[in-house]
């Protein structure tokens, strides 16, 4: 299936796209400072999260649940935890 | 960069803007939600005025549209929230007019937005793929149908699968006090905007009604959890498949290669031809049932599978698209 017709692009349209391009760069910038701001609280519900597939399981497939013994629980490595790419 | 990971935006916290690329009528507003930034592909909620109208027309690249709220129509019919429209390149749809305003969701799948007034197909649409449904009126909610699954509480109706990369667009549900216990991940990239609702992962926070995120692939997200239910539209790249796990911290990178390994113990076989056969072997293999696709070398240049030329020299670029094989189109309307 084609995926794009060959066109050429106008000097309009190429200004279009940068101003965008230039608007997704720095969108990008502000997730990623609003996701850091969120670091307390995140780490706060990954610990409940744990404990949770402790307690009530973690789902395998659908409601399907296995309860996560204490041993398999991964430790928070040192590295910094991002969760934007 | 391509299509930066953009999670999580909410579309109610910028205004409309105007839109002004050639071609494009008056009367039409967007927000950009995420962007290409090498190919201007591009995902948009847009707002037709009162009064909007457009004449007959295309674009260069498919076009997903879903009505979110208002309506428009042509001559010979209306189309009202729920209203799913896929146009393949090329294929030119009728007069549009919005009396009374509409919004709505737009997709440019793989080069940027465009409206070239046509009241006739370009020679390459294909227009047998033109799709138009109503998701709100004649669709029931399924299960998602993949294993492992999401939890009791997530629905679908599917509106567009395409056999080939098997991406798919579907509506989803997450009904009242909906929650699942684990970290997903897919090998494709997934896309959802919420029409109305909030919901909750794990690391981004609550999302709530005109929510939105891009997520490139191999990328954590939740667990999951949704108070009083949620309506989103979802959109995949290619194949999607729940990499389920409980590790808060892997990397993409450890995603990856995770998953890379479960193929070799779910398709022991295959995963052992493709070792064998990839290297010194400088296209990708063929599949008999799309025997046209064209030189599968350039192909293999196409998609960014490395490979060399039996030279010794690793060979991996991008640049060249695949040479297709000239195929008879009939100009169709
Ligand atoms: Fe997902």
């Amino acid at each position: 299936m084609v995926k794009v017709i060959e066109h050429k692009l106008s000097r309009e349209v190429k200004a279009w796209l940068k101003r965008e391009a230039a608007e997704q760069k720095a969108r990008y910038k502000l997730i990623v400072e609003e996701q850091d701001a969120l670091s307390p609280k995140r780490d706060k519900w990954v610990a409940e999260f744990l404990e949770r597939i402790q307690t009530r399981g973690f789902n395998v497939h659908a409601d399907m649940r296995r309860k996560i013994p204490a041993s398999e629980i991964p430790k928070k490595p040192r590295r910094k935890f991002k969760v934007v790419f | 960069m391509a299509r930066p990971h953009i999670e999580p935006f909410v579309d109610r916290d910028v205004p409309f803007k105007k839109m002004t690329l050639p071609g494009f009528a008056k009367g039409m507003q967007y927000k950009m939600l995420s962007l290409d930034t090498d190919t201007g592909a591009a995902s948009m909620t847009v707002m037709f005025e009162n009064g909007f109208s457009q004449p007959p027309g295309m674009s260069y690249t498919d076009m997903e549209m879903f009505i979110m709220s208002g309506y428009l129509e042509s001559d010979e019919k209306r189309y009202t929230p729920g209203t799913y429209f896929w146009v393949p390149p090329g294929v030119s749809l009728p007069a549009l007019r919005a009396p009374r305003g509409c919004v709505a969701l737009m997709f440019y799948n793989y080069a940027e937005p465009s409206f070239v007034e046509s009241d006739e197909d370009h020679q390459l649409a294909e227009r047998e793929h033109l799709t138009i449904v109503n998701a709100y009126e004649n669709m029931a909610w399924t299960g998602t149908n993949i294993f492992p699954a999401t939890a009791t509480g997530c629905l679908v109706k599917i509106l567009r699968f395409d056999q080939r990369t098997q991406a798919f667009t579907f509506l989803y549900c997450m009904t009242p006090n909906f929650s699942q216990d684990n970290i997903s991940y897919h090998d494709c990239a997934e896309e959802a905007y919420h029409i109305w609702g909030t919901s909750w992962m794990m690391q981004f926070g609550n999302l709530p009604t005109g929510g939105y995120f891009y997520r490139p692939p191999y990328i954590n997200h939740g667990a999951f959890a949704c108070k009083l239910g949620t309506l989103a539209l979802g959109r995949t790249d290619s194949q999607l498949y729940n990499h389920f796990h409980f590790n808060p911290w892997s990397t993409p990178e450890e995603n990856r290669e995770r998953a890379a390994n479960r193929i070799l113990s779910w398709k022991p076989e295959l995963y052992r031809w493709i070792e064998q056969h990839g290297h010194n072997h400088p296209h990708v293999p063929h599949d008999f049932e799309y025997p046209n696709e064209g030189d599968p070398h350039a192909i293999a240049h196409a998609s960014g599978v490395p490979h060399d030329h039996g030279d010794g020299h690793d060979h991996h670029h991008h640049e060249e698209k695949p040479k297709r094989r000239k195929k008879k189109v009939s100009r169709k309307k």
